[in-house]
């Protein structure tokens, strides 16, 4: 480790090397069997602007965190200031002067500005809080990022671009040595963006160390002086902005060995009719998006976490509440609209939610009485149940699907992930639907069931039915997909063929680089 | 020696069956006494009562046992389909159990049987609705809620009777229903047990109790499986309502009068039995029948409460605690399943 300080930048003057305000020494992290970061050594030095970027999964965040003192690393060791951080110390991090903005909004929406700002670190004068004190020091952090806003507004009264920027103004008050921030413009317009750069760089030449998290490479280019790229956890490379391109950056970042499984994709798939269409969509987080699904037809939904991919499937079919547009189901000729999301259901939707364990199943109940949910009038006579009818068609479903262990009185819970995924899938393959809409069909899930439920995928759209796949794993769209819509900002940016089409070319629509050949 | 020869086999379910029976979950306390325990401690009980408890068991003891169990029990029996919605419970109780009877007697008496029942009916299924809507479709919370409703109930019906007490009469169709027994049985008792019957066939049979305990695993996962969840939660109270009325039928039936105090308690007995029956209060988990086992367990205690001369406070007191354990080994089960 010591012969050799990888990720420490050249020092621009050879005599003096700035010493890094924060530094991170061959950082491995698991959880459980899986390796989030995988060796990984970074720093960054004050006056810098370092860039952490990489895609979905690639670790940027499980590294932040454990820079940041939140987690404790699994090996490897971080220093602030150059002295060794007590693993998974988080106040000592923040004493150090580490302070992180964080992805999620973590204010309490009752409270002002001015409480939120010094939340924890509330001012007081013998155990009372001192008002006036919380002001002055939230007022001077807020003018520091040069927002205005009232100092006594409830937090749940502001924007969402506006409580972002509370966030980092809270940051900015414990008068940090560090900042590191994750996706901070995922919620914010291009002029508040801009703003939010501009600020960050003023406040970089103040000599403060800013660590940048964010897939979206325009950004990267307008602000960073060092990138690092991770890739399933390990440092692809870590170089100087000037040595990259949009064009390599993408491909440090998705350049991993191409293992599509290609022998398996439909050959000319045979399309009909539009069955599931959308048009001018709105919804909190879906800006006006057109959809066509055909018969037979995969179509596949790609883009970053929190595109808003979720967000349109979700309005698409009713589950949330739409603000404008309308879906529309086409069976046997007849055009329906979809209102709520019972109506989608009845219309023969089919949907696998993207959280299994919270939407997709209940977990203490059977994998037989799960099955029979969806399915639970054509498995009745009158009100009364069939039991030996529900046991049967829950053991011939459990048999498609390839259930292991084939035990349909077991609770779900106690069965593996991909197990428990299969059994979502043969929740709504007992209703043969004609639209299935299926959104992360294969996170956690281990290889072999990821092939099944590939198949069982392949299968339904050549028996007919018209399906939707979100994924935010690449290869998985495109080996299975006829199209692939590309989702960001809550718009669909792109539409690509299948066929032919490659990692860089989604990941570059994904991650909004073609913004910067358009500049 | 073609019998040494490894015969073929058929893929069948009996190699699975062998491998899974090592890997059965480990003996969980918590999770045992949660489900199980109640069969043996009710069982251990009624035998403790019965070897060491003078004057348990006898004919004219265990007709009162039974008598005071019913009306809990019919009340109970409905609030269980409450809980195992994942909707806590059904504070309302006390005042529809009032209500029922007092209706029964004083309509019975003014106007006549069958109006006096049709009207118990119709406040029913406005208890269901009331705390159904506010609970299912505006997702308020339901102690609040049922605390509130129980309030507007007393409340409306002690300003309209005045806090009177209602005599039925004394050769009346209820006094006669009251006093009438199958061999040893009182036929409340027998009531009560078809009740129970009707309503375990209603939970494990139907349609609509199937989807009461899928709500109550997982209100999301079973909203998406495009079932209508508000019209689940309006179900659920309105079987308790149904419940609470004919419990307060058997009750006032039992006296042959009815004034609207006579149903205090009832909330947290019918709690009691639900809890310690192994019904758990996060819902989707239990069953009508385990209501009946809990019944049995806290109505024994009581009597035996009574018997060795353990006054109304002690027993009240007896009760919260019994309560606080169960819905502690109810929490301790629930951690431990999902660990």
């Amino acid at each position: 480790m010591s012969d050799k300080e990888p990720g420490v930048p050249p020092s621009k003057t050879s005599s003096e090397t700035p010493v890094p305000v924060v530094e991170g020494r061959g950082i491995v992290k698991r959880f459980g069997g899986t390796q989030a970061v995988d060796d990984v050594s970074i720093s960054v030095v004050p006056g810098e602007v370092h860039g952490l970027v990489g895609e979905n999964g690639a670790g940027k965040s499980t590294l932040m965190r454990v820079l940041a003192g939140v987690l404790t690393p699994t090996e490897g060791e971080v220093l602030i200031g150059g002295q060794p951080l007590d693993p998974g110390d988080t106040r000592a991090a923040l004493d150090a002067g580490v302070s992180l903005v964080h992805q999620e909004l973590s204010l309490v929406p009752e409270m002002t500005v001015a409480e939120n700002i010094l939340l924890g670190s509330t001012p007081t004068r013998a155990g009372v809080i001192d008002g006036r004190t919380q002001r002055r020091i939230a007022r001077a952090a807020l003018e520091e990022i040069g927002v205005t806003v009232d100092l006594d507004e409830p937090i749940s009264r502001l924007s969402v671009a506006m409580r972002q920027f509370v966030e980092i103004a809270r940051a900015i008050a414990r008068q940090p040595r560090v900042l590191i921030l994750d996706e901070p413009t995922a919620t914010l317009t291009p002029a508040e963006t801009d703003h939010l750069l501009a600020t960050l760089q003023r406040l970089a030449d103040t000599d403060l160390a800013i660590l940048y998290i964010s897939h979206r490479i325009p950004e990267i280019f307008a602000l960073c002086d060092r990138v690092t790229v991770l890739r399933d956890g390990k440092l692809v490379i870590a170089d100087e902005i000037g040595n990259y391109t949009p064009d390599s950056m993408v491909k440090h970042m998705v350049g991993r060995e191409l293992q599509l499984d290609m022998e398996h994709r439909r050959v000319e798939p045979e399309h009909g009719e539009v069955m599931l269409s959308a048009r001018g969509l709105k919804a909190p987080d879906v800006n006006d998006v057109d959809l066509d699904v055909r018969a037979g037809e995969i179509v596949g939904l790609g883009g970053l976490v929190g595109a808003g991919r979720t967000e349109i499937v979700r309005a698409m079919l009713g589950a949330d509440p739409r603000t404008g547009g309308e879906t529309t189901v086409t069976l046997d000729g007849r055009r329906r609209r979809i209102g709520g999301y019972r109506s989608a259901v009845h219309a023969g939707i089919a949907y696998i939610p993207e959280e299994r364990r919270t939407d997709g199943l209940s977990l203490t109940m059977t994998v037989s009485d799960n099955i029979a949910l969806p399915n639970r009038s054509s498995l009745s006579k009158g009100f009364v149940l069939q039991r030996r009818r529900i046991a049967e068609f829950a053991r011939s479903l459990a048999e498609t699907v390839n259930l292991r262990p084939p035990e349909i009185e077991r609770e779900v819970g106690q069965f593996s992930g991909g197990n428990q995924q299969k059994v979502v899938i043969a929740k709504w393959l007992g209703r043969r639907p004609d639209v299935i809409v299926l959104d992360e069909p294969t996170r956690g899930v281990d290889v072999g069931a990821k092939a099944e439920i590939h198949r069982l995928i392949r299968e339904l759209a050549d028996d007919g039915a018209a399906v939707l796949v979100v994924s935010s794993d690449l290869p998985e769209l495109l080996e299975l997909s006829d199209t692939i819509h590309v989702v960001r900002d809550g718009r669909i940016v792109g539409v690509l063929p299948g066929v032919g089409t490659d990692e860089a070319a989604v990941m570059a629509l994904a991650a909004g680089q073609q913004e910067v050949d358009a500049a | 020696m073609s019998s040494q020869a490894p015969a073929p086999t058929t893929p069948h379910p009996s190699p699975a069956r062998a491998e899974d029976e090592p890997e059965a979950t480990p003996f969980k306390l918590s999770a045992w006494l949660s489900t199980q325990g109640i069969v043996i401690f009710t069982i251990a009980l009624v035998l403790f009562a019965v070897v060491f408890v003078d004057g348990f068991a006898s004919l004219p003891n265990l007709t009162d046992v039974f008598n005071r169990a019913a009306p809990i029990g019919i009340v109970a029996a409905g609030m269980t389909f409450v809980v195992i919605s994942g909707n806590y419970l059904d504070l309302s109780v006390v005042a529809q159990v009032a209500t029922a009877a007092v209706v029964l007697i004083a309509v019975t008496n003014a106007v006549g049987l069958l109006p006096a029942i049709l009207l118990a009916i119709a406040i029913a299924l406005v208890y269901g609705l009331v705390n159904g809507v506010a609970v299912g479709v505006f997702k308020a919370n339901a102690v609040i809620v049922t605390l509130s409703t129980t309030f507007i109930g007393l409340g409306l019906l002690r300003w309209l009777t005045g806090g009177s007490i209602y005599f039925g009469d004394s050769d009346g169709p209820i006094r006669t229903f009251g006093t009438t027994r199958i061999g040893p049985l009182p036929l409340s008792m027998v009531l009560f047990v078809v009740v129970t019957i009707l309503l375990s066939l209603v939970f494990t049979r139907t349609n609509f109790g199937f989807m009461v305990r899928a709500y109550g695993s997982n209100r999301e996962a079973t909203r998406l499986a495009g079932v209508n969840t508000p019209a689940v939660v309006i179900g659920a109270f309105t079987m308790s309502a149904l419940g609470a009325m004919l419990g307060g039928f058997v009750l006032a039936a039992f006296s042959n009068t009815a004034v609207s105090s006579m149903s205090d308690g009832y909330d947290f007995r019918a709690l009691a039995a639900i809890i310690v029956g192994g019904t758990s209060v996060f819902g989707g988990r239990g069953s009508v029948m385990r209501t009946l086992l809990g019944v049995v367990f806290v109505s024994v205690l009581t009597n035996i409460m009574v018997l060795t001369g353990l006054g109304f406070g002690f027993q009240q007191m007896a009760i919260g605690l019994l309560i606080v354990l169960a819905v502690s080994v109810d929490a301790l089960a629930r951690k431990t399943r999902s660990s």
